[in-house]
């Protein structure tokens, strides 16, 4: 199990070049500053469709391809040819968008673990295609506004339950799969450390709120983002060899409809909206603290 | 047929600008075209959109290339990407910018009026979204569409609260834009060459800057961990902001747990 980082112990050098093309107050951006001053000299980076390869300047070898589900085999290959030339300690990272992970790229995902690559797969999740307009993903929360599920007479926004990948990936017997949130420097940038020392697939999911697309003040990305985890929306938790951990617990977690009521993409719902997700959250947190510190299945 | 090219932010409205203003004008009996540019549209990035003006109907389907009028939302662009190219000679310029026309840095023969559409903006929605503003001020300063027509597609677009508000924003703008001043005796200002897109030189995005109080700040290392830009950075245990790559999100200001930070408007 991983070991939260403190602040005071987190090193000065920087691995990515100051400034970049993303949006004001990006969480993706803090999420690839993060993970390469983790991660340190030794990686090479594999990227796919996603706002990433526009500002995510990581001084690292990193390889793009145009094939949006290719991620998986991307890094299949590379660790493959590390492996070939001797070179095991090089991280193979691949900083993909929730697009690339839940959807268009989940069967690539799902072979990889099957296989049990050595490759660490981190999942910058900001509920959306976001570098397109936002179109909705398997990531977005249900009831969302995105621009294929707008609101209207017809239509409520999002219907459809959110795909919960890192669970996926926990069953299909992943050494390593883990949640994080950029509000949670600590705890990510532990999990990132104790996934560097494991060989084998490694799943970190990141959530990481985008003011655009999420109709938030820009400066407000670390509020939502640690309201989301504060709340149970996004659970901060760890699976490793099936033994689930929850990182961030609670006596009691608070009322949804405050990290909801920040979000201009929820703008729109009812109470009895509102109720119904906190039910569902309810729910799902109580599997999961039920869950804690035994075996997933 | 009059053609009009926005500059813009990401964020500030330049695509529904147009759609408003063709609306506008579309009720006023004219044949009107709005195009959005496709591109990569963040928030705080140059935009730019188009609008097309007729009094029959207009078969070019093309983006603008020779505008006779041009509209800057921020005051800070100009510097950056070049807003003239392309202008026809004696053609309108309205721009967002606190001071007189020939301290724009804009030079030319054309001719420019400025209205301070980030502080109408401020006051108005509390937020420094020009677009309406400056719909405002292109009414007075082109005199090409009439401000009940835009007033009256304003509050189409966001009836009740919302509407209001920008309603206010444009009727302030539309006082308060100067007369348009001849700048064909100025030298244009510092535009970079245009290889060089990809600078690392952020900060003319922002429109707050963080200000450290050295004092309050107690070395915790929050702004610097929550920093999307590495702009700050640790020095003897006290946060040191570089303003080059700052594009003032206000994230650091936000998070400190002291108030060592606060946000405080950039003065031109």
């Amino acid at each position: 199990m991983s070991r939260p980082i403190p602040l005071h112990e987190i090193g000065e050098k920087e691995y990515i070049d100051p400034a970049n093309q993303a949006c004001q107050g990006c969480g993706g951006a803090i999420v690839s500053r993060l993970v390469s001053k983790a991660l340190g000299d030794c990686f090479v980076r594999a990227e796919v469709a996603c706002c990433g390869p526009a500002f995510m300047n990581i001084r690292a070898p990193s390889i793009y391809v145009e094939v949006f589900e290719g991620a998986g085999a991307l890094m299949t290959g590379i660790s493959r040819g590390l492996k070939r030339i001797g070179r095991e300690d090089v991280v193979v990272l691949g900083i993909i968008g929730d697009g690339g992970t839940v959807d268009i790229g989940y069967q690539g995902l799902s072979a990889a673990a099957e296989r049990n690559e050595n490759i660490l797969w981190v999942c910058y999740d900001n509920e959306a295609y976001m570098n397109t307009g936002g179109q909705k993903s398997g990531a977005t929360t249900p009831y969302a506004a995105t621009t294929t599920t707008p609101i209207g007479e017809y239509s409520r926004g999002k219907l459809e339950r959110r795909k919960n990948v890192p669970l996926l990936m926990a069953m299909q017997g992943a050494p390593y799969v883990a949640t994080a949130s950029v509000a949670y420097p600590e705890d990510l940038l532990g999990k990132l450390v104790h996934a560097k020392g494991i060989k084998g697939f490694r799943y970190i999911h990141v959530s990481s709120p985008c003011p655009t697309g999420w109709g938030y003040d820009p400066k407000d990305t670390i509020k939502v983002a640690r309201g989301m985890v504060q709340s149970g929306l996004w659970p901060l938790y760890e699976v490793s060899n099936g033994i689930l951990k929850l990182n961030y617990k609670p006596k009691e977690l608070k009322p949804v409809r405050e990290v909801l009521k920040m979000q201009g993409r929820f703008r729109h719902l009812t109470d009895e909206e509102v109720d119904r997700i906190q039910g569902e959250v309810d729910a799902f947190w109580s599997r999961l603290v039920e869950k804690d510190g035994g075996n997933i299945f | 047929m009059i053609e009009v090219r926005f500059h813009g932010r990401g964020g500030q409205g330049a695509v529904t600008a147009v759609r408003i203003l063709a609306s506008a004008l579309y009720l006023e009996g004219k044949y009107t075209q709005a195009i959005p540019m496709y591109g990569t549209e963040r928030r705080g990035a140059p935009v730019v959109a188009f609008l097309r003006i007729g009094e029959s109907r207009i078969n070019e389907r093309d983006l603008v290339h020779n505008p006779d009028i041009v509209v800057v939302l921020d005051p800070l662009l100009s510097r950056t990407v070049p807003v003239t190219d392309g202008l026809k000679e004696g053609g309108l310029i309205v721009m967002n910018f606190p001071k007189p026309g020939n301290e724009a840095g804009i030079g030319g023969r054309f001719r420019l009026a400025t209205v301070d559409a980030t502080g109408i903006a401020l006051e108005a929605l509390g937020r420094p979204i020009t677009n309406t503003a400056m719909l405002g001020a292109f009414a007075k300063a082109s005199g090409l569409v009439s401000l009940e027509s835009l007033e009256k597609t304003l509050l189409e677009q966001w009836p009740g609260r919302l509407g209001e508000m920008n309603l206010r924003a444009l009727r302030t703008a539309y006082e308060r834009v100067t007369p348009p001043v001849d700048v064909s005796g100025i030298q244009a200002l510092g535009k970079r060459p245009q290889e060089e897109i990809f600078s690392r030189d952020v900060s003319s995005w922002r429109i707050f800057k963080p200000q450290l109080d050295e004092g309050r700040c107690v070395g915790c290392r929050r702004c610097y961990i929550y920093c999307p830009e590495v702009a700050i950075s640790m020095t003897q245990g006290k946060a040191r902001v570089d303003y080059s790559s700052c594009k003032g999100c206000g994230i650091c200001g936000e998070e400190c747990p002291t108030g060592a930070i606060s946000m405080i408007q950039e003065v031109l």
